[in-house]
């Protein structure tokens, strides 16, 4: 059963600020989806082989030549700030 | 101009013979919009003049005498987690409310070469989480079919605009049926290519093993065109593949056809309604000369737990780039953020709605350590072991099929205290994202523009790159 330090550690794993007020309803909310996934604890699955992905395709190779990616300058466009040719982040030491 | 029964091979026809112009048909949806959308919601955001300049665009290259592309003049749709180059996508979440696109998703790329017109974007649940796109950051979306009640989600705004008569088709994208579960309860055809048959590059990314992009549209005729434009295997998508070509299917060749019916997807919780309308669709196969087999899916009914596992675990990590740092966050929250780490709490704590929130957690739980293996590792297992259901299934049959969701579209409201409940809206459509095989949903029969009667869909399921067989039957279903 998940408690409120569990709730709390959650939170600070996901970088994600969770109000005291909604922390009941979401204790119940995922305790009752926690519950749910008990039932899978019935299946045998010794020796299953885990599917990790969406795909069984391997090994996907290509060519190491320079294709038609995005510029410098189309590149920066997707950020939302920059100076002087450097993307602009706030400082990350204290 | 009446757009009642128009389809895409009708609009090509159209457009030959100077019946209209692509023009005067991108104005009769847009007009469509400006009177209708105002009470449905399906649209984000409308791009009138872009749309109009596709148009004049395919106009001009059909007064020239150039042959056009085959989605030339097809007003579409897009789900708002598809990128547009310089237009904004929000994936209908408060934190992306400002961002703007800097380059086209493969999909868009490959309609727009089509020819095809983008009306706009369309809403849909909080990055595609959710059964009803109740959980829309902006708002909601109503069924055209009935206002009291949810289009379906995640991709409700693109099944309710063709539903709507809003766009010819559309496109979203389906994770565990947020392509299927709105096409059945808006009464149109929605299809979830096989895992790797579409590129996913520019589609925003929720759960990245289970994602595909798919069509919506009034016909499975239309539907195949819409298909046929965005697959294929990409350089930006290291998982897209080519289908094998495939002789088309003749019509004589669904004597004999062999359907499965799994007993696990014909339970106490199916209603009335849908197991009924699926009854009919299977006495109508029956007269086209299918052959039907009662079969066994026997770990299907773990399907809601090992998803509800997996996909929370891609969802916690593929969102952790919405830190307020890398795209442009809330302004509110950046102006008053002391720290780092203060940037990062807020802009997510409050960027992000509740189901998105609780997802997030619960991914991060089940990849937490102590618990990796008794959930993440487990459900991969379960998951191997639903596909191989569907392997071993192959044997008998040549095609599965089932209803698509247990009920008709539900009221806004009803599930939206609980969320289990609303997960449980999922449980039939899970399994072929889970094991990557191709699953069309259609409509029972037509429902037409503005009908009243609560549509009733079925779904077809059949093998990896099995994609056009199951189109090819559809369209026979539908000719009949």
């Amino acid at each position: 059963m998940l408690e409120k330090n569990d709730l709390e550690k959650l939170a600070e794993l996901s970088r994600m600020e969770v109000e005291p007020a909604e922390e009941e309803k979401l204790l119940k909310d995922l305790g009752g989806i926690l519950d749910h996934f008990e039932e899978l604890k019935a299946v045998p699955t010794d020796g299953v082989k885990p599917m990790t992905g969406g795909t069984e395709t391997r090994n996907i190779y290509r060519e190491d030549e320079e294709g038609n990616g995005l510029t410098g300058e189309e590149a920066k466009k997707g950020f939302p700030e920059e100076e002087k040719d450097y993307l602009k982040v706030p400082p990350v030491f204290e | 101009m009446d757009i009642k029964d128009l389809t895409i091979k009708k609009v090509q026809e159209g457009l030959k013979g100077k019946e209209f112009s692509a023009k005067e048909l991108t104005d009769e949806y847009l007009k469509r919009i400006r009177e209708k959308d105002g009470d449905i919601g399906a649209y984000l955001s409308v791009f009138e003049e872009r749309a109009l300049k596709a148009a004049g665009d395919i106009d001009e290259r059909n007064a020239a005498g150039e042959s056009l592309p085959p989605l030339a003049g097809v007003p579409v749709a897009l789900k708002d987690n598809l990128l547009i180059e310089g237009a904004v996508a929000t994936s209908a979440s408060k934190i992306l409310e400002h961002y703007v696109a800097s380059y086209d998703s493969t999909a868009v790329r490959k309609i727009e070469e089509a020819g095809a017109v983008v009306l706009g974007k369309t809403n849909m649940d909080e990055f595609a989480m959710g059964a009803s796109t109740e959980n829309s950051g902006f708002h909601p979306t109503k069924n055209p079919h009935d206002p009291e009640r949810v289009p379906g989600g995640s991709s409700g705004g693109s099944a309710a605009a063709v539903a709507g008569g809003m766009a010819l088709g559309a496109f979203g994208s389906d994770t565990g049926g947020s392509i299927r579960q709105p096409a059945a309860f808006c009464g149109i055809v929605g299809f979830k290519p096989t895992y790797g048959a579409v590129s996913r590059s520019g589609l925003m990314a929720m759960s990245s093993s289970l994602d595909q992009i798919g069509p919506f549209a009034r016909t499975v005729a239309d539907a195949e065109l819409l298909f046929d434009a965005i697959r294929g295997h990409d350089d930006l998508d290291s998982t897209s593949l080519d289908l094998p070509e495939l002789e088309p299917l003749k019509k004589e060749d669904l004597r004999g056809l062999r359907i499965g019916l799994p007993k696990e997807y014909f339970g106490d919780g199916v209603s009335a309604a849908v197991a009924k309308g699926v009854e009919e669709a299977v006495e109508k196969l029956k007269r086209l000369g299918v052959d039907f087999k009662d079969i066994s899916l026997p770990h299907a009914k773990y399907g809601i737990s090992t998803y509800y596992i997996v996909m929370p675990a891609e969802v916690s990590s593929n969102l952790a780039r919405f830190d307020g740092v890398r795209y442009p966050g809330l302004p509110e929250v950046e102006k008053n953020a002391e720290t780092l780490r203060d940037l990062y709490f807020k802009t997510r704590g409050e960027g992000f709605g509740a189901e998105v929130r609780r997802r997030i957690l619960l991914g991060t739980f089940v990849l937490s350590a102590g618990y990796y293996d008794a959930y993440y590792a487990k459900a991969q297992k379960v998951r191997r072991l639903i596909g191989q259901d569907f392997d071993n299934a192959w044997g008998g049959v040549d095609i599965i099929m089932t209803p698509v969701t247990p009920t008709p579209a539900f009221k806004f409201g009803e599930k939206t205290d609980d969320p289990l409940s609303m997960y449980l809206a999922d449980i039939f459509t899970v399994s072929a994202n889970l094991s990557g095989v191709p699953a069309l949903s259609m409509p029972v029969k037509p429902y037409p523009l503005g009908g009243k009667e609560l549509p009733v869909g079925f779904q077809l399921m059949g093998p990896r790159l099995s994609d056009k067989k199951l189109l090819h039957i559809g369209k026979f279903y539908e000719e009949e």
